[in-house]
């Protein structure tokens, strides 16, 4: 497909929605009221009930504000199968701005961190309004800007598009800031993409720390875990890596883009999805042997809390989806090489993912007094109600209903990098047999 | 911008092959001082088993010391090899080439070293080998519960599987090796180049060979230096030690290390061989990238255990990182490792032309040695000293001349070593060398040129 | 020949009266001449690299010219879940069936890792061969080895002393009896501080004091959870209630 058809071709699909684009959008729009319905059903329950709630804000956080940093990765490491997913990957920065909807309440359930241990060593400052509410709001806040940020700078090109194709006015007039592809330009958002790609992936990082803190340890007595914030962010970079696949998925199937994305993109993502399930299991492990060697009372409770106790079940769903199983079937090449398969498997890994974050989170917040020296006593689990279920259900499709929406805006393909994909690509015959030749850019 | 001259298959041969068939008079004066260095080491090891522990400067409770923060740098200088060849050549990167094998040796030797400082550092050291399960009379087997158990199996699998890795990709040299020499030389490489004639079938197995053990190779890498980094954290006996991030905070900090290190014999290679064509600007610059990025992994684990370590405002952590932050001569050497592993090289490695430049990629990969070095010396020896609370068995410790000549010792044997294997084999792989040629091509884009490479589809 | 009977359900434990510790550190000499232990010369005191099997630990409380001494009583707590244990790599030491943390001398090859986990710091490395004057080596005890350099040791409760009471029971058929012998520091000490029993048996006076519901019972580093051996009463201070109570 030559470059002016790609610009066409993308467009077209951005503007013109099908049928069941629209039915897509009123479910989910449907189970997203039926969320809030179960949320208004929760209020006044105590603290300790709301761990499914907290469970769905750390998931969401975890496979879609974490999504972009696949886009950043690869672009550092310059790979041309990057290309056809970039944007998907990037658009779910958008969904941050669904979290931090969801992120108010528990920044009022949070406890004050006097009395128990914390991250915030110099205590409460300036005040106990302050600690950490907000460093942690100003954290997330920081990383949604950013990513838009980002979102944005990668966009412009194709935003300038847009507007060429509509005659030069309008609202893509404003998004493409006077984009013309001058030299200049181009050079500027290049070191733009890498500066903010940069910042993205420190944000994320920091801000898996803070959460995986101020949210879950932090309110267990005597759990102290120094690998957890890097386990929480290896799960969401497997998840990340998960939910680009399933996208990819969709959009080579449903959404029509398949020759945009060929089996190299997903064969490629696919040995990153392998080695982080690998790390999975080996951050996992560095952690429950570091605590069951030591046969410390505390840590054994802690064990048996988020691990093997009463969250078992969760627990061990997790650990077959997210680790055994994703392992043993990404380790096939066949499996690797056909889309649908990796696909199946991304998704074992999401709703793995899923109960991961459930044992963790629902665990944490079961905890009564969070003021105690040590864990003395595992409470006993608790389990979904029906507003959980509710809210649960209204928070991924909520999600989903954020980014479907967002991909009416900004186009879910990136034009130019298709563009430029197809000038750094040319048929070559090496003795008998035909290679590809792929520019190395600086 | 990628400076290459078009070499034939001759040059490359003769050039990449001088170390083996014309060594140069330096070569000779480097290595005869560099074994006297040794020679005076292992005098000081006789000594150690002669007379006992007690020349050494341990005490109690600082059981462990150098020995052991010398192995644990040694095990990290040789994760470079499984990083760099395996993980690169999965990765079908172009910058390994030059550096594979150099990094292999790397890895094999500073094994080798690595195993020796357990087994100079115990109190009957001719009894080492009861830690391997073999049972001829006693009804006796090692415990395995115990780390110092699992650490001489994972040194000795990961040593066994790096040196079959160099030498599988070695086998087409040792052919060209063959062809060029006479005599008993001659004999020996034909005995060891397997019959290599370089037809189409033996490439095809070669190259998976080399993929297999790339991927059998990987988990041992990662599982080694864990095993090694739970020597300390699974105990409670030093609360400071014991956390759970231990685990991938020593492998990254092996891989920053590591390649640092790579990076460092590759230039001292260039320089010493006369290889500049084959270790090029791009080479160091790509390599430059990988570290930078490996280096900040490896500060946000350093900044997780830190932080972590103050979690509980109480305690003897806090004593420990007091003791890094606020008492001689301890917070003089952190200063100094967080100068030179991090704050000093990893700033400059954001600009390409320092990137670029051998010199300064020379200077900064040694100051991250020095600092990683002086990492593992910070997280044992502290950690001990203050171990519980009972402050009447708090402790301090000095090392001794011995423990000091022991050290220097060892970096001279790892040089020795690779001098000795440059000295019979070649440092950079011929045939790496020639397929990066086939593979290179250039593209036309509107009035630029484009370095690119040649895929399959 | 094993001298332990099947049937007997011995657990050999210790109670540490602080309240009657005055410091004299006769246990400390008693221990040394009972086992062998390494003579330490005041070199070896600076090099910290004493051996006792014992010791005195000694805690100043207060400023002049309030100034308090407090006396801890430190030997090995032969702990029910011994850090030491799993750690060494060739079996020197484990736990045996009489609640004793037992070290095998000439097992041991010295990587010193028992030493590091052991959080109470009571495992001792010779660091030097031991050597004895020629006047001083009847001395010795011909019961206990003689250790090697290079080798770990710790208090064992005098376990050559248990051997021998045990033998003597066989022999005369009985169990033996509370208070029939006691460790070398047990018995050296004036104050009656150290008390030495099996706790397995209820009438026995160790298990009498070891009694959860004891006022004044508390084990070293409980939270750690190795289950040590020993349990220590905590001191009376008379002092520190005179002046919660003139605070009140």
């Amino acid at each position: 497909m030559a470059s002016e058809e790609v610009a066409r071709d993308v467009l077209q699909r951005t503007f013109v929605k099908g049928g069941r684009y629209r039915q897509a959008v009123i479910v989910l729009a449907a189970v997203f009221l039926l969320g809030v319905v179960g949320f208004i059903l929760k209020l006044g329950q105590d603290r300790t009930q709301w761990g499914y709630y907290a469970a769905t804000f750390s998931y969401l956080f975890t496979v879609a504000q974490t999504a972009p940093v696949v886009s950043v990765a690869m672009r550092l490491a310059k790979n041309h199968w990057r290309r056809p997913l970039a944007r998907a990957s990037e658009l779910f920065a958008v969904v941050g701005l669904f979290n931090l909807l969801l992120f108010i309440p528990l920044l009022i359930l949070l406890p004050s961190i006097e009395g128990r241990n914390t991250i915030w060593i110099l205590g409460v400052w300036p005040s106990r309004f302050y600690t950490p509410h907000i460093f942690d709001t100003l954290m997330l806040v920081g990383l949604v800007v950013l990513g838009l940020l980002f979102l944005w700078t990668a966009a412009v090109p194709d935003f300038a598009a847009a507007r060429d194709q509509r005659g030069g006015q309008g609202r893509y007039a404003f998004l493409a800031m006077g984009w013309q592809g001058t030299v200049r330009q181009w050079r500027v958002q290049r070191a733009l993409l890498g500066l903010l790609g940069g910042l993205y992936f420190m944000d994320v990082l920091t801000t898996h720390f803070l959460i995986a803190s101020d949210f879950s340890m932090g309110l267990v007595p005597g759990w102290v875990d120094s690998i957890y914030p890097a386990f929480h962010a290896i799960t969401g970079l497997q998840a990340a890596v998960a939910v680009t696949i399933v996208t990819m998925f969709l959009l080579r199937t449903v959404g029509g883009y398949r020759e945009y994305l060929p089996m190299e993109s997903f064969w490629g993502l696919s040995k990153i999805l392998l080695a982080l399930s690998l790390m999975w299991f080996y951050f996992w492990w560095s952690a429950f042997i570091t605590f069951w060697y030591g046969r410390m009372p505390v840590e054994q409770n802690i064990v048996q809390l988020i691990m093997f106790g009463p969250y078992r079940p969760f627990f061990v769903t997790a650990f077959l989806f997210c680790c055994i199983f994703a392992i043993g079937l990404l380790i096939w090449n066949p499996l690797r090489k056909s889309p649908a398969a990796l696909a199946a498997i991304a998704t074992m890994i999401l709703v793995g993912g899923f109960f991961d974050r459930m044992r963790l989170y629902v665990s944490s917040w079961s905890l009564a007094t969070t003021t105690d020296h040590t864990l003395t006593t595992v409470p006993a689990a608790i389990w979904p109600q029906v507003p959980d279920l509710l809210v649960i259900a209204g928070g991924l499709a909520g999600a989903v209903l954020v980014y479907l929406l967002a991909t009416r805006i900004v186009p879910v393909m990136s034009i130019w990098e298709m563009k430029e994909l197809r000038l750094y690509q040319v048929p070559r015959q090496l003795v008998r047999r035909r290679m590809l030749s792929l520019g190395k850019p600086d | 911008m990628q400076d290459r001259r078009t070499l034939t298959d001759i040059q490359v041969n003769e050039t990449l092959t001088n170390t083996v068939l014309k060594t140069p008079l330096l070569w000779y004066v480097i290595v005869a001082f560099m074994g006297g260095i040794v020679l005076l080491g292992v005098l000081a090891v006789g000594l150690l088993v002669n007379l006992g522990q007690g020349l050494n400067g341990y005490n109690r409770p600082v059981m462990w010391a150098f020995f052991l923060t010398n192995m644990v740098f040694w095990i990290g200088i040789s994760h470079a090899g499984v990083m760099l060849s395996a993980i690169l050549r999965l990765a079908q990167a172009e910058f390994r080439r030059p550096a594979t094998r150099a990094a292999e040796v790397l890895t094999v030797f500073a094994l080798a070293t690595a195993g020796l400082m357990p087994i100079v550092h115990l109190g009957r050291l001719w009894r080492a080998y009861w830690v391997f399960p073999y049972d001829f009379s006693r009804g006796i087997w090692p415990d395995i519960r115990s780390q110092a158990v699992w650490d001489p199996h994972a040194i000795s699998t990961y040593l066994i599987g790096s040196s079959l890795f160099i030498f599988v990709a070695l086998i087409p040299d040792l052919a060209v090796l063959r062809d060029r020499t006479t005599g008993i030389v001659h004999s020996i490489y034909t005995l060891l180049a397997l019959g290599w004639r370089g037809t189409v079938r033996q490439w095809r197995l070669q190259a998976i060979a080399g993929i297999i053990l790339s991927a059998l190779l990987l988990p041992v890498f990662v599982s080694v230096h864990s095993i090694v980094s739970w020597d300390f954290s699974m105990l409670i006996g030093v609360p400071s030690w014991h956390t759970t991030i231990f685990a991938p905070y020593f492998v990254i900090g092996a891989v920053h290390s590591g390649v640092a290190g790579v990076i460092t014999v590759m230039i001292l290679m260039r320089w010493l061989f006369g290889w500049h064509d084959y270790i090029r600007r791009e080479h160091i610059d790509s390599l430059g990238r990988l570290l930078f990025v490996v280096a900040l992994a490896w500060f946000f684990f350093f900044m997780l255990e830190f932080m972590f370590g103050l979690y509980h405002q109480e305690g003897t952590e806090m004593v420990v990182r007091e003791l890094w932050l606020f008492h001689a001569p301890w917070n003089a050497i952190f200063v100094i490792f967080i100068l030179t592993a991090f704050i000093i090289p990893v700033p400059l490695w954001l600009f390409r032309s320092v990137r670029r430049s051998f010199p300064l990629m020379f200077f900064t990969t040694i100051l991250v040695n020095i600092g990683m070095w002086l990492e593992r010396f910070l997280l044992i020896i502290p950690g001990l000293m203050r171990k519980q609370p009972f402050t009447f068995s708090w402790g301090e410790y000095a090392p001794s001349v011995f423990e000091i000549i022991i050290i220097t010792a060892t970096f001279a044997l790892v040089a020795t070593m690779i001098l000795l294997f440059a000295r019979a084999f070649p440092l950079i792989p011929l045939g790496d060398a020639k397929e990066a040629r086939v593979l290179r091509d250039e593209i036309r884009i509107g009035r630029r040129t484009v370095q690119a490479v040649l895929r399959e589809e | 020949m094993t001298t332990v009977r099947s049937g007997w359900d011995h657990k050999w434990s210790m109670v540490v009266d602080i309240d009657r510790c005055t410091g004299c550190q006769a246990c400390v000499v008693a221990c040394q001449a009972e086992n062998n232990v390494p003579i330490n010369t005041e070199d070896i005191f600076k090099q910290s690299r004493a051996i006792e099997w014992i010791r005195i630990e000694r805690y100043w409380e207060g400023e002049f010219p309030d100034v308090k001494a407090r006396y801890l009583p430190a030997m090995c707590q032969h702990c029910g879940n011994a850090p030491c244990e799993p750690v060494c790599p060739v079996y020197a030491t484990y736990h045996n069936n009489e609640g004793l943390n037992v070290q095998v001398y000439n097992r041991c090859i010295g990587t010193r890792f028992c030493a590091n986990n052991c959080p109470f710091e009571m495992r001792f490395f010779n660091w030097w061969q031991p050597v004895w004057p020629e006047s001083l080596r009847n001395q010795l005890n011909p019961d206990v080895t003689v250790r090697n350099r290079g080798i770990m040791e710790k208090c064992t409760f005098c376990v050559q002393r248990i051997r021998r009471a045990e033998r003597k029971a066989i022999q005369e058929e009985r169990d033996v009896k509370d208070g029939e012998f006691a460790p070398a520091c047990v018995q050296a000490c004036p104050t009656g501080t150290l008390v030495f029993g099996n706790s397995n048996d209820p009438e026995s006076r160790v298990a009498q004091l070891m009694k959860p519901d004891h006022p004044r019972r508390y084990r070293l580093l409980e939270h750690l959870g190795t289950e040590p051996n020993v349990v220590y009463l905590k001191k009376v201070d008379p002092y520190l209630e005179e002046a919660q109570n003139g605070s009140h």
